[in-house]
């Protein structure tokens, strides 16, 4: 089955080309060129990734991510000019699950994209304790108690990857060759950015974190089981 | 104004008197108001200790020459008197008779001559008869009162003429009191004439004279300190704005532009403040001009930067795909399509570079800063960079004994420096080996890239952080800089604090060397690894034997073990490609 990428950018030379390197990788390509009518157009087609472009006229990248994350948990990845200014990491902090900046090559464009469509790893153990959550990593459930706890397959990942080896510390470029796929030093605000918002959704208190725990100078581990 | 009087007065104060007259001329060099009050104190102390001088003498005199008129006054007086006396009483020639009168006429001489001084002498006998010798008053003794010739002579000369003499006047308690002598002479008809001396002191006088002389100096001083005080308090009227205007003018110098001078009324100085505030006013609008057009031109390098970004793109991206697919074409083709790829990747890198640099000048670049071993990340790249070393016949060698211990450093950009550095180092190298060496003191740690290759003559060398400048035009480029890299480095070691200086010769080769601190507070001074060569490579070889790559290599080795006494992981003979110390090795040996 061929997977569906939505490209929303404004230039249309950019979005073609775009939609040309995908399709001979076998993906199918799916455009919006106004953000406007971007999150129409994902409820319309819902894609299996979103490829984001951040600075669009009619509604800027930041709030389409938001919208679109507000309803569910697909992929986005977004494109962008500058990797230095603050709507890389309002971008992160609203829910995209990586970024790319022009001028990227497409080698490293399908990698991104095949990093996030691709399966979660399979753990050793199809049920998953960390903290007071069971993770069940084939029905991709996160449950406290009996409540579940929805999360983005980024996120979900992430907790699985930290919770399968609850004795290791992972450091940030650990997590981000494992969870991301970057083989090299990459932007550790990914990281960061990331386990924030997991805290969000999985600590009690993201203030004093019982699942996901800082270890500080090398990175996070898993929170023992209770 | 003496900017630091608290502990320059301290110092002075328990200095001794060597420090006081070093205090005294810093304020004389240093101090507008110090010197004009010191000369106006100097010169009125002159003026009224004359004045004062010229003052107690004429009071003197004056007091002297009253007291006097008065002295011979009474004397005249009294000798009058005693002669009327004389005159009257006489009656007989007879010694009770003349006894008789002349005890009278020393009685009323004694009554009115307003002294207790009195003395009198035979001067000339006249008859035969009972001729008294002289008398002399009760207090009177010989010691008492000299007479001298010359008055002697002067009242014997002259009848009824009256001389005078100063004379010092023994007092009852040992001491002398100044006095006048007045002599005259008194005729005992047919008896004799008498010289007749009164004394008179002059004590009153002396202490009426030290009252006035007493008050005279009080005075005098009074008024030198008010003078002091007063030129003081209006000196500072004047250079009180003449020190506001310093210190505004040191502000806007130090980059304050608001500061103004404030300016009151029409005088001098006000005009100065007027011109002074104006001068600042075109300062900081001149200056305000050329940051706005700065600005605006940093905005539209990084705007340009960003709007070519997204056609980059697309061109990349089509040029990867067709560059993927040029077996399918015909040489010509192909090739085109190679350089098409390899261009946009230049073009590419180049648009990098400029946004990096377009950063600087924006001053929106922040470091992320990490602990890390400045000896290993040199590994990391050293070893990242060995594959293009040997695509050019050159060697890296590393040679680390120290800076293994993390120091906060943003290590993507100190990786992009040293890259740069060796890339740079590989390209000029001419394919001799090239040296990495790291170091660290207590205060900085430290990457020097040095390399034995063309090198720079130093007017040259000083120009290698230039934006887009090239030592050589006609050197042909072969691993592709944008001309930018060395002035993005040098932005980089500035961002850390730090220092990255060069040091080239022609045909000896060329050393740059990062330095960056352990923390940003820290000078780091002359820095862990030396910029220069200690001692020049031509010196070393002998000058007719080429230097060739194994001389070169036991030169560095010589040289290295005589600089630095702790065993070098690597010895002189050990393999190229194993020239870099391992690292454990190395810590436990500096541990």
């Amino acid at each position: 089955m061929t997977s569906r990428i939505l490209v929303v950018d404004d230039d249309t030379a950019l979005a073609e080309m775009i939609g040309i390197v995908l399709r001979t990788e076998g993906f199918e390509a799916l455009f919006c060129a106004d953000g406007a009518q971007a999150v129409d157009e994902w409820r319309a087609s819902r894609p299996d990734l979103v490829l984001l472009d951040l600075m669009l006229p009619g509604m800027d990248g930041i709030e389409i991510c938001t919208r679109i994350r507000a309803e569910s948990g697909v992929p986005v990845i977004m494109l962008t000019a500058r990797s230095d200014t603050a709507d890389v990491v309002r971008g992160l902090e609203v829910g995209a699950d990586d970024y790319i900046v022009k001028p990227f090559n497409p080698k490293e464009l399908v990698a991104r994209i095949r990093t996030r469509l691709r399966p979660a790893p399979q753990a050793e153990t199809e049920v998953l304790r960390v903290g007071d959550l069971t993770i069940d990593v084939d029905a991709h459930e996160v449950r406290r108690g009996t409540a579940p706890i929805a999360l983005t397959p980024l996120e979900f990942q992430l907790l699985v990857a930290l919770a399968s080896k609850p004795q290791q510390v992972f450091s940030r470029e650990m997590l981000l060759e494992q969870v991301w796929g970057y083989h090299y030093k990459a932007d550790t605000r990914l990281v960061n950015v990331h386990v924030q918002r997991l805290r969000a959704k999985v600590e009690l208190d993201p203030d004093n974190p019982r699942i996901v725990m800082t270890v500080r100078g090398v990175g996070y581990r898993a929170g023992s089981v209770s | 104004m003496a900017a630091n009087p608290p502990t320059r007065a301290v110092t002075a104060l328990w200095g001794g008197p060597s420090a006081w007259s070093d205090t005294i001329s810093a304020s004389w060099r240093s101090s507008m108001r110090f010197r004009a009050t010191a000369i106006t104190l100097m010169a009125t102390s002159l003026a009224i200790f004359v004045i004062c001088v010229v003052i107690a003498l004429v009071i003197r005199s004056d007091l002297f020459e009253s007291r006097k008129d008065e002295a011979l006054h009474n004397a005249r007086a009294a000798v009058s008197a005693a002669q009327k006396q004389l005159d009257s009483g006489q009656t007989g020639d007879d010694r009770a008779t003349i006894a008789a009168v002349w005890g009278e006429a020393q009685r009323v001489l004694g009554r009115t001559a307003s002294s207790s001084r009195i003395v009198g002498f035979i001067s000339e006998t006249q008859g035969d008869g009972y001729t008294p010798t002289g008398f002399r008053s009760l207090e009177y003794s010989s010691n008492q009162m000299t007479i001298s010739d010359e008055l002697h002579t002067r009242v014997t000369q002259v009848r009824n003429r009256q001389a005078w003499q100063s004379i010092p006047l023994p007092q009852s308690d040992g001491s002398e009191a100044a006095g006048i002598v007045v002599g005259q002479l008194l005729e005992f008809r047919g008896v004799g004439t008498y010289e007749v001396y009164i004394a008179y002191d002059l004590i009153d006088a002396d202490e009426t004279l030290l009252f006035v002389q007493r008050t005279l100096w009080f005075a005098g001083i009074t008024l030198v300190a008010l003078i002091a005080a007063i030129s003081w308090l209006v000196l500072r009227s004047v250079s009180a704005p003449i020190i506001e205007a310093a210190e505004t003018s040191e502000r806007l110098a130090a980059g304050d532009l608001e500061v103004r001078l404030p300016v009151h009324g029409e005088d001098e100085l006000a005009s100065l403040g007027r011109s002074f505030n104006a001068m600042a006013d075109s300062i900081q609008s001149q200056i305000k001009e050329l940051a706005e057009l700065s600005l605006v031109q940093q905005r539209f390098v990084s705007d340009v930067s960003h709007e070519l970004r997204t056609p980059l793109t697309t061109i990349r991206l089509a040029a990867e795909m067709i560059n993927d697919t040029r077996e399918d074409f015909d040489p010509v083709t192909a090739r085109t399509a190679e350089l098409l790829h390899t261009q946009v990747q230049r073009f590419e890198t180049l648009l990098a570079d400029l946004l990096e640099i377009s950063r600087y000048d924006a001053g929106s670049v922040q470091l992320e800063v990490e602990a890390t071993s400045l000896a290993q990340l040199a590994e990391e790249m050293v070893d990242q960079l060995r594959p293009l070393a040997a695509a050019h016949d050159t060697e890296l060698r590393l040679v680390a004994p120290g800076g293994y211990s993390p120091v906060d450093m943003d290590p993507r950009r100190v990786r992009r420096v040293l890259r740069n550095l060796i890339g740079n180092a590989i390209e000029h190298g001419e394919g001799e080996p090239i040296i990495v060496t790291v170091d660290s003191d207590q205060r900085a740690v430290a990457v020097g890239v040095r390399d034995f290759g063309l090198g720079m003559r130093p007017e040259d060398a000083e120009h290698v952080f230039d934006r887009f400048w090239r030592a050589d035009p006609s050197r042909k480029r072969t691993i592709g800089g944008t001309g930018l890299g060395l002035s993005i480095a040098l932005g980089d070691a500035k961002l850390h604090r730090g220092t990255l200086e060069v040091w080239s010769e022609l045909g000896i080769g060329t050393n740059f060397v990062l330095t960056i601190p352990r923390s940003p507070d820290v000078e780091v001074g002359r820095g862990p690894v030396p910029l220069e060569p200690e001692e020049s490579v031509v010196d070393l070889v002998d000058v007719t034997e080429p230097i060739t790559l194994r001389g070169v290599r036991d030169l560095i080795d010589d040289v290295g073990h005589a600089d630095r006494e702790e065993a070098e992981p690597e010895s002189a003979d050990a393999d190229a490609e194993h020239a870099k110390p391992g690292p454990d090795d190395t810590r436990e040996q500096s541990s």
